[in-house]
């Protein structure tokens, strides 16, 4: 689903470069749920952005679903994140002046639904994640758990492949978080591929497989653990 | 189209857009009514006169002392003028074309008639004005030297004239017909009413004042007759050949003036100086008036260009989401573009209004015919135009945001 070989990332200003990966080397199947962690300014971000299209990678390989998106331009790599790729973020991110409904029309309408069809992706995925009744309602007016699930419904709702999240519990507190994480796990057993970054060791354990990032690399530990789970894979069963 | 979730996006953004709206909305009622009366004082102020502009002038010698015979030496000028070579037709006048001074007089159909039907400037001249003037006559014939008439003193109460008039007082006295020679009207009513005879039309004549005065709707309704006065400052209207104005007007200047002869010239003026000392004051009116909508305008679109600078300043975090949730730059692009229409089109639906209620308003006491919809609709559509351009440049920049400043926590 998601491959990335020998890839690297540089930032360069006129003074410094910084490497924020190198040599990185990742293959998650269709269907995995991977957790991500390391410290603090490991690169676990950039790899992120890198595998979401949200930034270009400046050396390597990467395959998103068996194609290259290196060269791509920028509406290319518009519309394959449109169409492949759901994200959730840390902070929600969820357009505060829409109400549910429109908050998760937004990625719909950019991938070119009619009116029917995203009303009905709508309503699905909002009722997925237990928040059909509330899709007048804005923001503003749910907890950030429930946030949180709009959230996850508006990845959800154009069936992407693979859903990114970023440290998608940060924010909530241990209750909440739980009920989220049960909510991925769910979805992930349905077939969706997800890669999870996170600084909660807990929540890493409740991932299929961990990679951890130390330096822009994947640990030495990680990439046999990840060469392991890719001879043997299976989905992990989902949590009740 | 995002049509629905902008406008969701817009009511919960009301003071914004408010304030953006009426700016608008002000900018479209003052721009449309401002051009609306520029356009109305330029086209005056081009409206022609009739007159052979480019090879007429003007010229006048005030008496400071008594004249013997005041009838006498203005034929004695005239032989003057008439002995400069290159002069064609000379004819001594009570009044000229945008010369801003003059005789204006009621003209009633009938004798006994109470109100005037019309006001017109009332040319007194001693010899063809046709001529002198370059007049075009559009029907019936100029005067025969037979009609001339020589008054020692006012007034020509009674005296029936022949006359001709321009075709645009024609038209107000008789507007049920198209030909007028040999029509009857009166100078004044009662029993002291002068009999007017039509012998001639001109096709135009204007007044002293131009357009948009004394109650004149053209600016042209003039009336020629044969008349020869005693006046202590008698003014000439010179016609020369094509190039040779300015050489007749310095001789015509010496021409008139000898020493000691109790006369002091008034400087001469081309029809071209009246005509740019009529409406001197309406060009720099109009040039204020358009130079001050035009900070209204650009005072709106920095209004336009602020918010949106703004909103899109305020909504990085968003943009940012949208791009990565699959937004082209072009998708944030026309989102921009479009929210600034709709709220431009907000202030226009609201300026059609206020633009014809004021109007109203200035129609009534400019005297002036109703804003015409193709001036709103230009006003329209410069706003539109402004609106879009002012947010061309932070929509551009918010498309530049990049996708990934959704995963930035700062």
């Amino acid at each position: 689903m998601l491959t990335m070989k020998q890839l690297s990332k540089v930032y360069r200003t006129h003074l410094i470069e910084t490497h924020a990966l190198r040599s990185f080397d990742i293959d998650v199947r269709e269907g995995e749920f991977v957790a991500v962690t390391g410290p603090s300014g490991s690169g676990k971000t950039t790899f992120l952005n890198i595998a979401g299209l949200l930034e270009e990678f400046t050396g390597g390989e990467f395959l998103l679903d068996g194609v290259s998106v290196r060269g791509l331009d920028d509406d290319a790599r518009s519309r394959l994140r449109n169409q492949k790729i759901g994200f959730i973020f840390q902070g929600f991110n969820l357009i505060p002046d829409l109400n549910l409904f429109d908050n998760v029309d937004v990625p719909l309408r950019y991938r070119g639904f009619n009116g029917a069809e995203r009303k009905r992706r709508i309503e699905h995925a909002l009722e997925r994640v237990g928040l059909a009744s509330r899709m007048k309602h804005y923001p503003a007016e749910l907890s950030g758990g429930q946030q949180q699930r709009v959230a996850i419904a508006r990845a959800l709702a154009g069936e992407p492949r693979l859903l990114l999240a970023d440290e998608p519990t940060g924010n909530l507190d241990t209750a909440m978080a739980r009920g989220v994480m049960e909510l991925l796990e769910e979805i992930n057993g349905q077939g969706t591929t997800i890669v999870m970054v996170t600084h909660d060791p807990e929540l890493a354990q409740r991932a299929q497989r961990n990679v951890h990032i130390i330096d822009g690399q994947v640990s030495d530990l990680d990439r046999n653990v990840t060469l392991l789970h890719t001879a043997a894979h299976k989905p992990v069963a989902m949590s009740a | 189209m995002e049509l629905k979730p902008i406008l969701k996006t817009l009511l919960r953004n009301k003071i914004g857009v408010a304030v953006i709206a009426t700016q608008v909305a002000l900018t479209l009622a003052i721009a449309s009514n401002v051009f609306y009366i520029v356009a109305d004082k330029v086209s005056a102020a081009r409206q022609p006169s009739g007159v052979d502009e480019a090879n007429v002038f003007r010229i006048r010698a005030a008496n400071y002392r008594d004249v013997a015979d005041p009838l006498a030496q203005q034929k004695r000028d005239e032989a003057a003028l008439r002995s400069i070579p290159g002069v064609q037709q000379v004819a001594m006048v009570n009044q000229v074309p945008l010369g801003q001074s003059g005789n204006n007089s009621g003209f009633f159909l009938k004798r006994d008639q109470q109100q005037s039907t019309t006001n017109c400037a009332t040319y007194e001249a001693a010899d063809s004005l046709v001529d002198a003037l370059g007049l075009k006559l559009i029907e019936g014939r100029d005067f025969t030297p037979e009609e001339y008439l020589e008054f020692t003193e006012y007034p020509t109460e009674g005296q029936p004239l022949p006359v001709i008039v321009s075709e645009a007082m024609a038209r107000v006295m008789y507007p049920e017909e198209s030909r007028y020679v040999g029509r009857v009207f009166y100078q004044g009513n009662g029993d002291k009413a002068s009999e007017l005879r039509i012998v001639g039309v001109v096709e135009t004549l204007s007044t002293p004042w131009g357009r948009t005065s004394w109650g004149s709707k053209t600016g042209g309704e003039s009336l020629v007759m044969p008349v020869r006065m005693p006046t202590m400052s008698p003014q000439y209207v010179v016609r020369t050949e094509p190039g040779r104005q300015s050489e007749a007007l310095k001789a015509a200047e010496s021409a008139l003036i000898q020493p000691g002869d109790g006369r002091i010239l008034v400087p001469a003026n081309t029809m071209l100086e009246l005509r740019e000392h009529r409406y001197r004051n309406d060009y720099f009116l109009s040039s204020m008036m358009a130079t001050m909508t035009g900070l209204l305008v650009l005072v709106t679109a920095t209004g336009i260009l602020g918010m949106a600078s703004f909103w899109v300043g305020q909504r990085r975090k968003q943009i940012g989401v949208r791009r990565a949730l699959g937004a082209r730059r072009s998708d944030i692009l026309r989102y921009y573009l479009l929210e600034n229409f709709i709220v431009t089109s907000i202030g226009i639906v609201a300026g059609v209004v206020l633009a014809l209620v004021l109007n109203q308003l200035v129609a009534e006491s400019l005297q002036l015919s109703r804003l015409p919809l193709s001036d709103l609709a230009i006003g329209m559509a410069m706003l539109w135009l402004v609106g879009q351009a002012a947010t061309f440049a932070p929509a551009r920049r918010a498309s530049q945001i990049a996708p990934a400043t959704a995963t930035r926590s700062v």
